[in-house]
């Protein structure tokens, strides 16, 4: 019933075409905004920036960025984590060896660097698709991993490529407090996902998924195969690359180079695939299962042990939550193989019916 | 038909295609005139749709000339073809499933934007007046196809009919000069044959757009048709009017087989 959207009529077409056509979904997406810039800060505690809310949100960008390799533009990478720690290295050398570079400035070109280095490994998309083009990614993962511990010069020499991050100092004022750093990471999320929903809906994004999908009638179009695939690269590779700065900086600190490690990648691959692959939504609702759900585990299984009286030690809590969140992967996959986002969709659909079948 | 037909815009002469030791094209020349409705015939195998693709650049003959408005034609990509204004649809529909209808025929005049990316991650300026102007003609084209019902249906989950209707409202998008069709009908019922028939008849008309078709219902080629040209092994047996070109020996023999 307050899904609904009879009455909305569009007369234009500049209406039509708008960020979100559906009322609804405006009021939704301004109040989650708000929560999330002003109602979280006044409520939540450091625990929650520092070890939840902060990697969600980073996660969730490097995710976005990788769906928009995978999901929109249809090529498979598995080097997600290393165009992650491109953009670390990059930006703490930028901020490293350039006087009084902003530190915005240094995220950005870290993103930049990303970008060029994934344009460089996107090449092997030109001629490789599938599982194929995912093991010439692969080399990028370890490549890059091995080039960041061999030359000392990318870490300052310090021992075994360990880099400790720089202040963050924006417009004179040091972040220095969880709240700060979230509210950094936040704003640069938001303006990210927002740039990925218009590059989507435009026709760089009409082009990614005409490559998907049909790539000999992508071109008998006109649309040509190697500038597209390659800005997807370009664009995936930014994305991780700032995710992976925000990671350094804003999260850990002090990162080291196989901390960017092949899980890592996996691991946001499987962020895309439970979330909804070529959905903006999915890469958010991905990165939230895989991130929080073993955290909500942590904390409600020794509540329900402890109600029921079982003497779980805490080893065991820990199996069964291993068990438990692997069962539920496969039940959402099962459930619906393109992810929450289009079990999202389709609540969507079934409300704006609601209370009728039809 | 009271059309007036123009000059020769696509001349092939002497097309010969091979795939390896396959010779899928043997010395093949025909010509398209402005405004015409030029079919191909020929039994399953003929080199039909390779003639498609060796007009719309996705194969490259060894040898022969192509000449494009008289001008001739080097090596080239597909995408130059869409730049030339040739559109086409394809046998085994060509649609990209995961978008919706709308978005499909839009990409069909991803050649004539020509904001960059950046523009549209901000969605500012050229990139909102571009969307907003092309969806306009788009509109037109779901109008003329009579799709307006669907415009917003993800594609997979249309009929096949409809399918190749979208289809042919993509290659429409583009405003091309000239349209290959391949098979445009193959699978259909008598009543989408019919719609379909309309709608190129229409578009011949309306816009003036050049049609290079290949069908198998000779009912449609022959009564649609101004010049038929047909293909049998590769090698080119018939080429005239559709009278002319059904009462030909070796064309019978091709499609009745020997001894009739």
């Amino acid at each position: 019933m307050l899904y609904r959207e009879a009455g909305q009529f569009k007369t234009t077409y500049a209406a039509d075409q708008q960020l979100f056509p559906i009322r609804q979904d405006r009021i939704g997406v301004i109040t989650l905004l708000l929560i999330a810039f002003i109602g979280v800060p006044l409520f939540a505690s450091e625990y929650w920036f520092s070890a939840i809310l902060i990697p969600f949100l980073i996660f969730f960008l490097a995710a976005l960025g990788l769906n928009i390799l995978t999901g929109y533009a249809g090529q498979l990478s598995l080097g997600s984590a290393a165009f992650m720690a491109v953009g670390a290295y990059a930006a703490y050398n930028f901020q490293l060896r350039i006087e009084g570079i902003p530190i915005l400035i240094s995220f950005l070109c870290g993103g930049l660097t990303a970008a060029a280095v994934g344009i460089l490994f996107g090449l092997p998309s030109l001629r490789i698709k599938g599982f194929y083009l995912a093991v010439a990614t692969l080399a990028a993962q370890f490549f890059i991993v091995w080039c960041l511990t061999k030359f000392p010069w990318l870490s300052n020499n310090s021992s075994s490529g360990v880099i400790s991050t720089q202040q963050l100092i924006i417009f004179g004022h040091e972040l220095k407090t969880p709240t700060e750093k979230y509210l950094l990471v936040l704003s640069i999320v938001v303006v990210l996902a927002l740039a990925a929903k218009n590059l989507v809906r435009s026709s760089t994004g009409r082009a990614w998924m005409a490559v998907r999908d049909m790539d000999v009638a992508a071109s008998v179009i006109g649309i040509r195969l190697m500038p597209t695939k390659l800005l997807a690269f370009a664009i995936s590779s930014f994305y991780c690359g700032v995710a992976g700065a925000l990671y350094a900086f804003c999260y850990l600190g002090s990162v080291e180079p196989d901390g960017f490690s092949l899980d890592m990648s996996f691991k946001i691959l499987f962020m895309i695939i439970i979330g909804g692959v070529g959905s903006i939504m999915g890469s958010f609702l991905g990165a939230a299962f895989i991130l929080l759900l073993p955290i909500l585990l942590d904390v409600l299984l020794p509540f329900f042990a402890g109600l029921f009286g079982l003497p779980f030690s805490s080893a065991t809590v820990s199996h069964i939550q291993i068990l438990i969140f692997g069962a539920l992967i496969m039940f959402f996959l099962i459930v619906e193989p393109h992810g929450l986002a289009r079990l999202w969709q389709i609540t969507k659909e079934k409300l704006r019916l609601w209370p009728f079948p039809h | 038909m009271s059309k007036k037909i123009g000059d020769v815009i696509l001349d092939l002469q002497n097309i010969s295609l091979r795939f390896g030791g396959v010779k899928a094209l043997t010395d093949i020349s025909f010509d398209v005139r402005e405004h015409e409705i030029r079919s191909i015939i020929g039994p399953n195998g003929a080199g039909k749709s390779s003639m498609l693709n060796v007009i719309n650049g996705v194969y490259h003959p060894q040898d022969g000339k192509i000449f494009w408005h008289g001008q001739e034609r080097r090596k080239m990509e597909p995408h130059m073809a869409a730049q030339q204004n040739i559109a086409r649809t394809f046998q085994n529909i060509a649609l990209f499933k995961g978008m919706s209808v709308l978005d499909n025929i839009m990409t069909g005049r991803i050649t004539k934007m020509k904001s960059n990316f950046i523009e549209h991650a901000l969605w500012f300026g050229r990139a909102k007046n571009e969307e907003l102007e092309h969806r306009r003609k788009v509109e037109e084209v779901i109008d003329f196809l009579e799709i307006q019902h669907i415009r917003k249906t993800p594609v997979g989950r249309l009929p096949y009919g409809l399918q190749k209707r979208v289809e042919l409202g993509r290659a429409l998008a583009a405003e091309p000069s000239m349209l290959l069709l391949d098979e445009p009908m193959a699978g259909m019922n008598v009543e989408e044959k019919q719609d379909m028939c309309r709608f190129i008849l229409d578009v011949n008309d309306q816009f003036g757009t050049t049609i290079v078709l290949i069908e198998h219902d000779m009912g449609v080629v022959m009564d649609i048709s101004d010049r038929v040209v047909v293909l049998d092994y590769g090698k080119k047996i018939g080429d005239g009017l559709p009278d002319d070109v059904k009462n030909n020996e070796d064309v019978i023999r091709a499609y009745l087989g020997a001894g009739h």
